[in-house]
């Protein structure tokens, strides 16, 4: 079966080394300002390949989630969720959620990305900060 | 007068393998009876067969992305003018090009896939077709894999947005497996109803397991031949009426055309693109043959392709619409939830079979025209199949 890791291309790197301090920063082009997630070598806005790396302030709201039933990774009995946050910035992230769910639907639910260790590995887990 | 790839080949012969028995025998313990490019072979020869002609007539050979190209080849002994590696929809319309472009006249479609006895994974840290969608294994540090999970979190957005139940989700099950009842080569026939579906247990939640393609061994192959020589020689030829592709790659690995618009736009755009070039519209569409890896395909392609209005697929299915008797009827062979899971290759030899009329006690009345539709991974096609 395995445990998840990271995919881990050439620009994934500072990404990481980011959650790991637990400051996500994300890549932002230095032609348009656009964020690029994941991480590339080109804006698919404008084509510049010029980039910084600028923190993000980890606010966000739940787009959609899901409950995982079956077991696929070592690291990861079930049930487990898994939930899609659109940053304030803009980019779209898959985490987890951690805390008491709300309850009914998690969709548009305020967010704040928190920093949790995971079998080793330091990663990004979103909490809900509204009161539902 | 043909608009684009409109009336430029016509399907001559179909061919599949014994599904059925290969998923009982193997579900008893037995070993995988032919390894991909076997059953692939298998359906070759029963497609040749059935189009009546010779392998020398073959001089264009387009395989599936789980067979290698040349092996392939160098088994059935085709030399080809012209060759290539594609999934269903696109060996479909690629053969169209080569044959309008000159390129081949006889196109052999070949796919086989051991993916049961071969244990293929399609979740967890080794998820197939990681290497061509970046989707598929990039979210994996928080657990999310399968393509499962891809489509229940769009589809959980999608249900909250309108409204669709989870009971009216299982009208897809219930219908395909009611088709797949009355078809003996469909590997799942015993008819299951909506109460059966909401019992059932979830996978990725809100998706049931009744909501799953199937994992079996087989192999599908189509003999795609130029219109007019198939009109001289060919028994039973099935026209392409149209063809069309729209794929949404921006945004692909954040989900962006997932989450906020369901691939709906593609869908609209292939529409536009397939009924035109057809010169038809849904209304005139018998039968419709809806890639289902995952039930949710097919409210999504419902409402993409102008079945039902914005929002209206589950009340559409509820009404009995999709089931065979209904005003479209949907994967009429049980498709991947119940006949057997040949990523949109037996979708096609179903729309051949419906429009020739020998569907048997599954057939269609009057089925003219055959739409066939897929949204995998964002990326739509469409084919619409005729007399």
């Amino acid at each position: 079966m395995g445990k998840t890791q990271p995919v881990m291309a050439l620009d994934d790197r500072p990404m990481w080394d980011s959650i790991a301090e637990g400051a996500l920063k994300l890549q932002k082009c230095s032609g348009c300002g656009a964020f690029r997630y994941p991480p590339g070598p080109i804006c698919a806005e404008c084509l510049s390949m010029e980039s910084e790396w600028v923190a993000v302030d980890g606010g966000g709201n739940v787009l959609s989630w899901v409950v995982f039933h079956r077991k696929y990774f070592d690291d990861f009995p079930p049930p487990y969720n898994a939930v899609a946050v659109r940053l304030d910035e803009g980019p779209i992230v898959m985490t987890n959620l951690i805390g008491d769910p709300p309850e009914g639907s998690w969709i548009g639910h305020r967010v704040q990305l928190n920093y949790v260790d995971h079998d080793g590995r330091r990663q990004h887990a979103a909490r809900i900060v509204d009161a539902g | 007068m043909t608009k684009g790839l409109s009336n430029v080949a016509a399907v001559v012969g179909v061919g599949q393998t014994d599904w059925r028995r290969d998923y009982r025998d193997q579900r008893g313990g037995a070993p995988g009876r032919l390894d991909s490019p076997g059953l692939a072979a298998l359906a070759f020869t029963r497609a040749l067969a059935d189009a009546g002609i010779s392998r020398d007539e073959v001089d264009g050979l387009i395989v599936g992305p789980t067979t290698p190209y040349e092996r392939m080849g160098e088994l059935l002994g085709i030399d080809a003018r012209w060759g290539g590696q594609a999934d269903a929809m696109l060996a479909v319309i690629q053969a169209c090009m080569a044959i309008k472009s000159g390129l081949a006249e006889v196109v052999a479609l070949v796919y086989g896939n051991n993916q049961r006895s071969g244990k293929t994974n399609y979740g967890g840290s080794n998820a197939a077709g990681g290497a061509s969608f970046l989707s598929y294994v990039y979210h994996a540090p928080w657990g999310f894999t399968s393509q499962g999970a891809l489509y229940a979190l769009m589809f959980r957005r999608y249900m909250e947005e309108t409204g669709l139940t989870e009971a009216q989700l299982g009208e897809v099950a219930v219908a395909q497996r009611l088709a797949a009842s009355l078809n003996p080569d469909a590997i799942m026939q015993t008819p299951i109803t909506v109460e059966d579906y909401l019992a059932s247990e979830y996978v990725c939640e809100p998706l049931h397991k009744l909501d799953y393609c199937l994992i079996n061994d087989g192999g599908v192959a189509l003999i795609i031949m130029e219109a007019e020589r198939a009109r001289k020689t060919g028994r039973n030829a099935v026209q392409i009426h149209g063809v069309g592709r729209y794929d949404l790659n921006t945004g692909a690995t954040s989900m962006e055309p997932r989450l906020t618009d369901y691939y709906l736009p593609a869908q609209k755009k292939v529409a536009a693109q397939v009924f035109d070039m057809a010169g038809v519209g849904p209304k005139d569409i018998a039968s419709a043959q809806i890639y289902d890896s995952f039930s949710c395909h097919i409210p999504l392609a419902l409402e993409g392709y102008g079945y039902c209005g914005a929002g209206e697929a589950g009340r559409f299915m509820a009404e009995g619409n999709i089931k065979l008797g209904g005003r479209l009827p949907v994967n009429t062979s049980g498709g991947h939830l119940s006949e057997s899971y040949m990523q949109g290759w037996g979708h096609q030899i179903e729309a051949v079979r419906q429009v020739r009329g020998t569907g048997g006690a599954r057939q269609v009345p009057d089925c003219r025209f055959v739409h066939y539709s897929s949204d995998v991974a964002g990326k739509a096609v469409s084919i619409i199949y005729g007399k």
